[in-house]
């Protein structure tokens, strides 16, 4: 399903690990929902960077779609 | 009531005497994995009246409000509540939904009627009364949303005026609390309803099978349910399909209703049980055999789908008393299946109450308000064919595309009647009724009646 992705050239570098961040496929738990995106992942640790057009993008509606009373 | 231990008794409200109406103080008393409301009046005797009933925990449903006091209030808090409503002072929130009683008239004889209605003769209130009701809801709570309700609203010719007229008003979530006859009789009437800006059907849906609509309301309707739905997909209106759930009659179809609802989503926007009240003259008590609670029903739910809608997914209210509701939200998937979508124990809003930072009550007005009418109405991007797929779709646009259109609620709502009146859920209620006078009553409070059928504030009753 996940064809698209969020890889993008990024200067971020894990900061516990000192790697270059890789492209991965991940699954993302949010609002008790699990997504499949390709994210930029450490290598080493699985830490996954959540650029700000995501988070401020597709991630706040999907906030905004679920917003429960 | 002073032979049982301490430890039985969970907490202390008030009520009142199914036969005097007198208030009275009341306790909820635990007996296994059951709770009462127990009450003692010292003319009519004792009443205990079972309120909640098996393993979900009674004691960790609750959603805690600070008080909210109505924006405007009409009537004094002089003899307490229930007898001061319109509303007074010493109510704890604000108006959630209001409903707005165009008719006594029915064209159907149910055995389950809150509002008495056919019985009554009394005739329809002109559009000039009806924009008195409006103006008067518009005084005492501003915009919120509107409920119009009977007697049956669509046997007045006139209802599309009355919704363009609330519309006028400024009210902007209108929905249509119906049987469901005349609008699966007449295409055209649903679209003239849409045209004049009515957002949401309210249909009386009691279950699949003709025996369960014979026994509730005489008539054999499961034909005419679907057809009303199907006109109101027509027209562009959302529809929340409406049971009264009532023990012998219809429980075992909880989960029948849901995917049946689900099948018909995007129109239909939601499941809504009612557990069954007793309104009118009872003068023995109604058994606790023929009442179900609120956990009873999501267990029910549960079982009836292998588990895949668990009990578990279910939140008390922001807006009203806890022990007055539960909801859910899901998605419907493409094989019309139902996908949790928002667990409030998970939620930040709960960690925070569960915090001790307890929300005034006015809070959870304001999300439920907003909440159900974007939940209630046809959603915007509403197509009834498949959207074109786009390309390079990944999982959230996935997610985004469908939530858009196909989400879904199942929610439900205890009404009170004069056994088990709980007067510290009355306070907190958001659901009123614009009563002749133009006062806001709420709800259980405006069609509760004594063991002999006294109305307490409905036209008629005996005070």
């Amino acid at each position: 399903m996940s064809n698209f992705s969020f890889i993008a050239e990024t200067d971020w570098r894990c900061a516990c690990c000192n790697k270059n961040l890789q492209a991965s496929k991940v699954n993302v738990e949010y609002m008790g929902s699990v997504f499949n995106v390709e994210l930029m992942v450490c290598p080493d640790c699985g830490f996954v960077l959540i650029p700000e057009d995501l988070a401020l993008g597709k991630m706040l509606q999907v906030e905004q779609l679920l917003e429960d009373k | 009531m002073n032979e049982k231990s301490s430890s039985d008794i969970l907490s202390s409200t008030k009520s009142i005497c199914p036969v005097c109406l007198k208030r009275l103080s009341a306790v909820r008393e635990k007996h296994g994995d059951d709770v009462y409301l127990v009450k003692k009046c010292f003319e009519h005797g004792e009443f205990k009246t079972i309120i909640w009933r098996g393993p979900l925990s009674f004691t960790s449903w609750k959603r805690p409000k600070k008080a909210s006091s109505p924006q405007h209030t009409f009537t004094k808090s002089e003899r307490g509540c229930p007898h001061d409503c319109g509303l007074c002072p010493s109510h704890g929130q604000h108006t959630c939904t209001a409903l707005i009683e165009i008719t006594t008239r029915c064209n159907l004889r149910c055995k389950v009627c809150f509002a008495d209605a056919g019985s009554n003769t009394a005739a329809d209130p002109s559009l000039d009364k009806i924009a008195f009701f409006y103006d008067r809801l518009m005084q005492a709570s501003g915009s919120c949303n509107v409920q119009l309700s009977g007697g049956e609203p669509t046997v007045r010719d006139d209802l599309a005026d009355i919704v363009r007229l609330g519309r006028e008003k400024g009210f902007s979530f209108l929905q249509l609390n119906t049987n469901g006859i005349r609008l699966a009789e007449d295409e055209a009437y649903a679209k003239s309803l849409k045209d004049a800006g009515l957002s949401s059907v309210f249909l009386q849906f009691d279950g699949l099978s003709d025996e369960v609509h014979l026994a509730l309301r005489g008539r054999a309707l499961s034909e005419i349910k679907e057809m009303a739905i199907v006109n109101c997909a027509l027209a562009g209106l959302g529809v929340v399909l409406v049971p009264t759930i009532v023990p012998g009659v219809n429980t075992q179809e909880l989960a029948g209703i849901i995917d049946y609802a689900a099948r018909f989503s995007p129109t239909v926007r939601g499941v809504h049980f009612q557990p069954v009240s007793y309104f009118g003259r009872y003068p023995e008590p109604p058994l606790d055999s023929a009442r179900i609670t609120l956990p009873e029903i999501l267990m029910h739910i549960e079982e009836q789908t292998n588990g895949e809608i668990p009990a578990h997914l279910f939140s008390p209210p922001s807006c009203e008393h806890a022990l007055c509701s539960f909801h859910a939200n899901f998605l419907v998937q493409e094989d019309h299946s139902l996908k949790g979508i928002t667990s409030w124990q998970q939620n930040c809003c709960a960690a925070t109450e569960k915090k001790g930072k307890i929300p005034a009550a006015v809070v959870g007005r304001e999300k439920s308000v907003s909440f159900t009418a974007r939940q209630w109405s046809a959603p915007s991007a509403c197509k009834c064919t498949p959207a074109e797929v786009p390309e390079n779709e990944d999982e959230l646009d996935f997610f985004l595309r469908r939530a858009k259109t196909h989400t879904f609620s199942i929610s439900g709502m205890a009404f009170q009647d004069a056994w088990n009146l709980d007067i510290e859920r009355l306070q907190g209620c958001c659901i009123h009724v614009v009563s002749p006078e133009g006062n806001l009553i709420p709800f259980c409070a405006y069609n509760l009646t004594s063991s002999q059928g006294r109305g307490l504030h409905r036209a008629g009753g005996g005070q």
